[in-house]
């Protein structure tokens, strides 16, 4: 007897009902995305509600956020003020992360497991908690309004993230540590010379997620930076501004083009070190 | 909740002293005590460095640079001022200042909701020369003067009126004489099949039916909590009113945004609005854009005249200023008439003047906004002495029954009673 292919109807209709659900969710999850998109090309510069697709599309939202710079937009300024940060706060807070998670991994010494659920019990807290004291200090210390500040503050407790580096380094031997402290070597030889060198997913995947916490933050920029010159400004508060009731009817699809250029670094950045972030991240949790 | 608190129109003067054209004699337009005059030798001037915040529109800027410039140079004399100017929206300023009122602007324009809060945080010095000032506004009773009165002490200097609504409509389809009522305003809508409308469902253009028929709302005595009156005879009729207006096919509910979207695309030839938007509608409706005060409607068999809130903004002197006397003088200057009239021309008409003298002056009246906000004032109370914090949320609700039809038939007192029920209770 022949025998045929079966498909089974009960499992088939799992399937039909599962890939609509999907298909829903990523309906609700990209409309937004397209329709920003969408809207940062249209020659309306303030808002349509009743349209989801632009009645005639333009460049020039693009083009005005780079040569129209006033009082309320000044995007190269944004743009660089946010990388600045950005980049700095992104090496400094991957050296921490790494080194921290060298220390716990690694090292052995006492109360180190007290440190470590220290860290993971503040790490719990939101950030923002403290920011109304994190700006008296910065004022005191004439860090506000400063790139300096905000660098500060994001590369400061970027330490207490390092259960995932931890979890990697976990999974690196330890006779090699030994084999390389029995020739001699330094806690500081063995971090630089022997498990950097093995971790590469993992120095990505922190490198990645040091520079996204300044790249998107809008609580600890919007209070630190209190001048009220748009220069000064970085993307995410100069954004915000543009919303203003009075300047929403001219800005707004500017304000979508500006969203649009802010996710390039950022996509750019995803795409060229996406094998290593996997590797990285399922690496980390093994023990993590 | 935070309402729509842009541009003005209003009533309200000018102030002897600090009205001086600036290089004439800088000297005698002197209000407060300065710095310069007590310790300053005439050969070794203070530098004095001041901030100021206001809109954060292009044109709005530009403007405040070319007045202080003046005033910087009306003073060179006495000092070397210098002074930086800062993008601050008024509807959020106190939000910005009252994070940490000692690092915010020595000057700063706001709006008029927030002179309590800003007051209760110490954050305005009260204006010496208060009488004068008031009198430029239109003395002690006008709208702009108590509206930045607190205990009988005047805390900040009337710089714009007319931060309230009234009727744009496109003559294409609208009569100015059916433009006079709602109900000719419905019938010319529905003819053309367009619509006309309005924002039921906020508390700032409700109140205006409610104050056309006679009922009131005022802040209790603890500053923060209202008293209302809608639910007591007669209001019932009110809402009978509302809701004749918002079934009729000629009518739809429409939010801010919505209502620019409606005039651009044609569907919209009439609507309640705030001059914040007149610069869009204008370009949208070309030869054909008109707006006039708020329509009458229809109570009871009579037609009553709709009435509606009115704001202004102000200027503020930060208290933790370094430089108070200058911050003051330079805040005299930015309010003072000619600079209200510079301001409301440099601005294409959206900084209608608070001072008397300077709203009356011919460019200032021959603008159609202006115009209709003037006319409508006459029927307008100020929001920040009408109304305490629970004020939104239960108008809010109250107005999308309203523009749904009350669908579910709830009888129309008992909606009120629950509304007046959570407009009077106390805040906090």
């Amino acid at each position: 007897m022949k025998k045929t292919r079966h498909v089974n109807p009960k499992r088939l209709a799992g399937d039909v009902v599962r890939h609509l659900v999907l298909f829903a969710l990523a309906v609700v999850w990209l409309v937004p995305i397209v329709w920003l998109v969408c809207t940062s090309f249209s020659s309306n510069p303030g808002r349509n509600i009743l349209r989801f697709f632009p009645e005639s599309l333009t460049l020039s939202n693009y083009a005005r956020l780079f040569t129209d710079t006033d009082s309320v937009s000044n995007f190269p300024a944004w743009f660089t003020n946010t990388f600045i940060v950005a980049c700095f706060t992104c090496v400094i807070s991957t050296l921490f992360v790494l080194m921290v998670a060298y220390a716990t991994s690694c090292m052995r010494f006492r109360g180190r497991r007290v440190l470590m659920n220290v860290g993971v019990l503040l790490g719990l807290f939101p950030g923002f908690l403290t920011m109304i004291c994190i700006y008296y200090i910065l004022k005191e210390l004439k860090l506000t309004d400063t790139h300096l500040g905000l660098i500060l503050v994001y590369a400061g407790s970027s330490g207490l993230g390092y259960l995932i580096a931890k979890g990697f380094f976990d999974t690196i031997s330890r006779s090699m540590i030994d084999a390389a402290k029995l020739d001699g070597a330094s806690e500081a030889e063995v971090f630089w010379k022997v498990i950097l060198p093995l971790s590469k997913p993992i120095i990505v995947y922190t490198i990645i997620s040091s520079f996204l916490t300044p790249w998107m933050d809008f609580i600890f920029s919007n209070i630190i930076i209190k001048s009220r010159l748009s220069e000064d400004w970085t993307v995410a508060v100069g954004l915000f501004n543009m919303l203003n009731k009075s300047s929403v009817n001219n800005y707004f699809s500017r304000f979508c083009a500006g969203g649009v250029l802010v996710s390039i670094p950022i996509s750019v950045l995803f795409v060229i070190m996406q094998k290593f972030y996997v590797e990285g991240v399922t690496g980390g949790s093994v023990k993590g | 909740m935070q309402q729509p608190l842009w541009l003005c129109s209003c009533v309200l003067s000018v102030c002897a002293c600090a009205a001086q054209p600036e290089a004439e004699n800088p000297v005698t337009e002197t209000a407060a005590p300065t710095p310069a005059q007590t310790e300053a030798a005439p050969a070794e001037k203070p530098s004095i460095t001041l901030t100021l915040w206001g809109s954060e529109l292009p044109e709005f800027q530009a403007a405040l640079r070319t007045m202080c410039d003046n005033f910087i140079a009306a003073n060179a004399n006495e000092a070397n001022i210098t002074i930086e100017i800062g993008a601050q929206s008024e509807s959020t300023a106190k939000d910005t200042i009252l994070l940490d009122i000692s690092a915010a602007a020595d000057v700063f324009y706001y709006a008029d909701d927030q002179t309590g809060e800003l007051v209760n945080a110490g954050a305005l010095q009260p204006v010496e020369n208060a009488d004068a000032i008031a009198a430029a506004n239109g003395g002690a009773e006008a709208g702009a003067v108590l509206a930045a009165t607190v205990g009988g002490k005047l805390y900040a200097y009337p710089a714009m009126g007319g931060n309230g609504y009234f009727l744009y409509y496109n003559k294409q389809y609208v009569t100015a004489e059916q433009a006079g009522s709602w109900a000719g305003i419905l019938e010319a809508a529905s003819a053309a099949g367009k619509k006309a409308t309005m924002q039921l469902n906020s508390g700032w253009y409700l109140y205006g039916f409610f104050k056309g028929a006679g009922f009131g709302c005022a802040l209790a005595e603890d500053g923060t909590s209202t008293t209302c009156d809608w639910n007591t005879t007669g209001g019932t009729d009110v809402m009978q009113a509302i809701l004749d207006v918002s079934t009729n096919p000629g009518f739809i509910n429409l939010d801010d945004a919505a209502f620019v979207t409606g005039v651009q695309e044609g569907t919209v030839v009439a609507g309640v609005n705030g001059s914040w938007n007149a610069g869009t509608v204008q370009t949208a409706w070309g030869e054909n854009y008109a707006c006039t005060k708020l329509p009458t409607f229809t109570l009871g068999g009579s037609e009553v005249q709709m009435g509606s809130f009115d704001g202004y903004k102000l200027v503020g002197v930060n208290a933790y200023s370094e430089n108070v006397g200058w911050a003051m003088r330079l805040a005299e200057w930015l309010t003072n008439e000619e600079n209200q009239i510079f301001l409301y021309e440099a601005t294409n008409g959206s900084a209608v003047p608070s001072n008397v003298n300077a709203a009356s002056s011919e460019s200032v009246q021959a603008n159609p906004v202006v115009a209709a906000l003037a006319t409508q004032s006459q029927f307008a109370s100020a929001q920040s002495l009408s109304v305490g914090g629970n004020y939104w949320t239960p108008t809010e609700t109250l107005g999308n029954i309203l523009a749904q039809g009350n669908p579910d038939g709830t009888a129309l007192q008992q909606l009120l009673d629950e509304t007046v029920a959570g407009i009077t209770a106390p805040v906090g």
